[in-house]
């Protein structure tokens, strides 16, 4: 089944294009190489992260606290893992496309959501949300480095009232670097 | 902090609002430090010419992704050390902007003892000062039952646990 685009989606630079659900089904179950966090957790990453979540839990600067506690010492919030993965000195930088973009975003990409991923390419221009399901089974302590596993979970083409649109299911497992599971986050993204 | 007494299962009641948070008025500075924190430099987020302008937006955004912390912490702060929040599922209903204050509260839905663990089903919103619901989703804690085992850490998932099931509609 081919469907094509829409008037309004044609007046987003998708004229001429048509789309089938068979080209987006491939990518179901498709894994990325596993991202490496550039860092193991730092306690001032940990503060400022804190901080700016306005969470003043002593298990995390507390260490008298942490220790006496089940975790045995500082841990970050359960859900930090999906934040713990920062561009390495002397890699790309982000901003560099400001220089010859004034109107971009600054924004430097989706490497928040695909963890190692490639982006399926597509002509759908505009990225909603679609929620998150999140399940937690540790949290990371300090000094332990986060490793990403991604993977398209689901890739469904669906015929929408305003036209076509791609809906991802991008399932991300956060691991230690000795494979104990931290975190597993699917994020559905729609693409339109 | 304020600590309070460990919330066991056998005190929740279906239908009890068992945690509430409130973070005041996210001001500029607030989502700046954010941004900051987690190295977002997307624009919509600090830059009020962009937002506005490029964007078209009605001021500079809360970033969806700091509100899912704030999720987190109502549901771990209300569940307490001996707890343990095993799923959370969520949407975004509206933007937040700068000058909105944000507020959220857990309530119980469905409570149910399995594998000698208790199991508590919230319903979990995040609202403006127009009580607005901002965001909007369902939660699984795990407390410890009167007198039973404590919830295991690491938490670990067992089949017995899977016929638990987030409700599909926040």
């Amino acid at each position: 089944m081919r469907t094509p685009a829409t008037p309004k989606q044609r007046e987003r630079g998708m004229e001429g294009t048509e789309i089938s659900a068979e080209d987006f089904a491939r990518y179901t179950g498709v894994s990325g190489e596993p991202k490496v966090a550039p860092t193991p957790l730092e306690r001032d990453a940990l503060r400022r992260f804190v901080q700016a979540i306005m969470d003043r839990d002593p298990l995390y600067y507390d260490d008298a606290y942490a220790m006496g506690t089940k975790y045995g010492g500082l841990v970050a919030p359960p859900l930090y893992p999906v934040h713990a993965f920062r561009p390495l000195p002397g890699g790309a930088d982000p901003l560099d496309l400001l220089h010859d973009d004034p109107d971009a975003d600054g924004s430097g990409g989706s490497d928040g959501v695909y963890f190692g991923l490639k982006p399926i390419p597509s002509p759908f221009k505009r990225l909603l949300n679609g929620g998150n399901e999140i399940e937690f089974y540790r949290c990371l302590a300090v000094g332990e480095r986060c490793i990403a596993h991604a993977r398209f979970a689901d890739v469904t083409l669906k015929q929408g009232k305003s036209g076509a649109m791609l809906l991802t299911t991008i399932e991300t497992r956060f691991t230690t670097e000795d494979g104990e599971l931290l975190v597993i986050n699917r994020q559905t993204l729609i693409w339109r | 902090m304020t600590r309070m007494a460990q919330l066991t299962f056998d005190d929740i009641e279906i239908g009890a609002c068992i945690g509430t948070i409130d973070k005041g008025v996210m001001t500029t500075a607030h989502i700046f430090r954010w941004s900051a924190a987690v190295e977002n430099f997307h624009r919509i987020h600090y830059d009020w010419r962009f937002a506005t302008g490029h964007d078209q937006l009605p001021d500079v955004l809360v970033n969806g992704s700091w509100k899912q912390h704030v999720l987190v912490q109502l549901v771990k702060d209300a569940l307490g050390p001996a707890g343990w929040l095993w799923k959370l599922k969520f949407r975004y209903k509206k933007m937040d902007i700068a000058g909105d204050s944000i507020r959220g509260r857990a309530e119980v839905v469905a409570k149910e003892v399995i594998d000698g663990l208790g199991f508590v089903t919230l319903r979990i919103v995040l609202t403006d000062q127009n009580d607005q619901v901002s965001t909007a989703g369902h939660a699984i804690g795990v407390l410890p039952v009167q007198g039973g085992r404590p919830v295991p850490y690491p938490f670990v998932r067992k089949p017995a646990y899977d016929a638990l099931t987030l409700p599909a509609d926040a």
